[in-house]
């Protein structure tokens, strides 16, 4: 009886919790492609395909893959230089972008596979 | 204060909040992608608490904590689970941050403090009002739970490189694969597939 008492209790409070509660959430994720153009301390900036350069914020919580010979391994930021190649993972925060994953290959990589023939 | 006017002024109150509540939830409506507030979160949690049997608590997991059944919750995770909960435990998909509760970050006290009975039961029964289905029955075997609540045991610790094992398991559609194929092209030095502003989403 008592717990029965307690749920009825827990019911009309999670009612009223959700009546009173209204918030926004974040937007959905975005994918930044192109070349590495600057690397700061706390942000990257992308040249994409139509000549854009685009910022995105990189936090504590950035995932860092190196993309070489058809595999990925684990990276971490002082392995990315200007003039890699870049798939960003990001979510929009306000008017800025957050780094979810940075998946990236060097020049050399990139040319010695396009370089091979396709099986 | 009288008695009276004590009893008015609570009153008047409730009808206050009330009118509040109302006008906010007639101007912003109820939408999924609110973050629920910490008053509601206590009260879910506590009424998830009241919703698993005691007896459930007291289970113990009998499957035990091997490379081969981890890797096996691992890949089923990333099969079955990861869509809302993500890979790493997070929580941080499309459709687990659009949820509404959304679900909880499983690598952190709240989930962790759970007993492995309870995590098993929630896994088999799923949570009632939340996105959470009951993946036992017909839907799995226990011996398969029992695998994912070593594996959830086992997400604060997760590698870099078990997450990218888990990545090619993920279920993709036929525009997630061809975007991903698209962008792996472009890693091995390719022409880039010119998109709007060079971002899309995902």
């Amino acid at each position: 009886m008592k717990t029965s008492m307690k749920t009825k209790l827990y019911v009309l409070l999670a009612i009223a919790g959700l009546v009173a509660s209204v918030a926004l959430a974040h937007g959905d994720k975005k994918h930044v492609v192109g070349t590495l153009e600057k690397i700061n301390a706390d942000s990257v900036v992308v040249k994409t395909a139509a000549g854009k350069s685009v910022e995105v914020k990189l936090v504590v919580t950035t995932m860092y893959v190196s993309h070489a010979g058809n595999k990925d391994k684990p990276a971490k930021l002082a392995d990315l230089a200007v003039g890699d190649r870049v798939v960003i993972h990001a979510t929009p925060k306000g008017e800025t972008l957050e780094a979810n994953e940075v998946k990236f290959s060097t020049p050399a990589t990139a040319a010695a596979a396009t370089a091979k023939p396709k099986s | 204060m009288s008695r009276g006017n004590a009893i008015s002024l609570v009153i008047v109150i409730a009808i206050a909040l009330i009118a509040v509540a109302a006008a906010s939830i007639l101007h912003d409506g109820l939408s999924s992608r609110a973050k629920p507030t910490a008053l509601e979160t206590m009260l879910a949690r506590n009424a998830r608490h009241l919703a698993i049997p005691a007896g459930a608590r007291k289970l113990q997991n009998p499957a035990a904590e091997t490379p081969e059944n981890l890797g096996d919750a691992r890949l089923h995770f990333a099969d079955h689970c990861a869509i809302c909960h993500a890979n790493d435990g997070s929580g941080d998909t499309q459709i687990g941050r659009n949820l509404y509760p959304k679900p909880p970050d499983l690598r952190r006290d709240e989930t962790q403090e759970l007993a492995d009975g309870e995590l098993f039961w929630i896994i088999e029964n799923g949570v009632r009002f939340t996105g959470m289905p009951a993946f036992g029955g017909a839907h799995g075997s226990e011996q398969d739970s029992w695998k994912l609540v070593r594996f959830v045991r086992h997400l604060p610790q997760l590698t870099e490189e078990e997450r990218m094992e888990m990545e090619r398991y993920n279920p993709k559609g036929p525009e997630d694969l061809e975007e991903e194929q698209e962008e792996n092209d472009f890693l091995r030095g390719q022409p880039i597939q010119q998109k709007p502003e060079g971002t899309h989403h995902h």
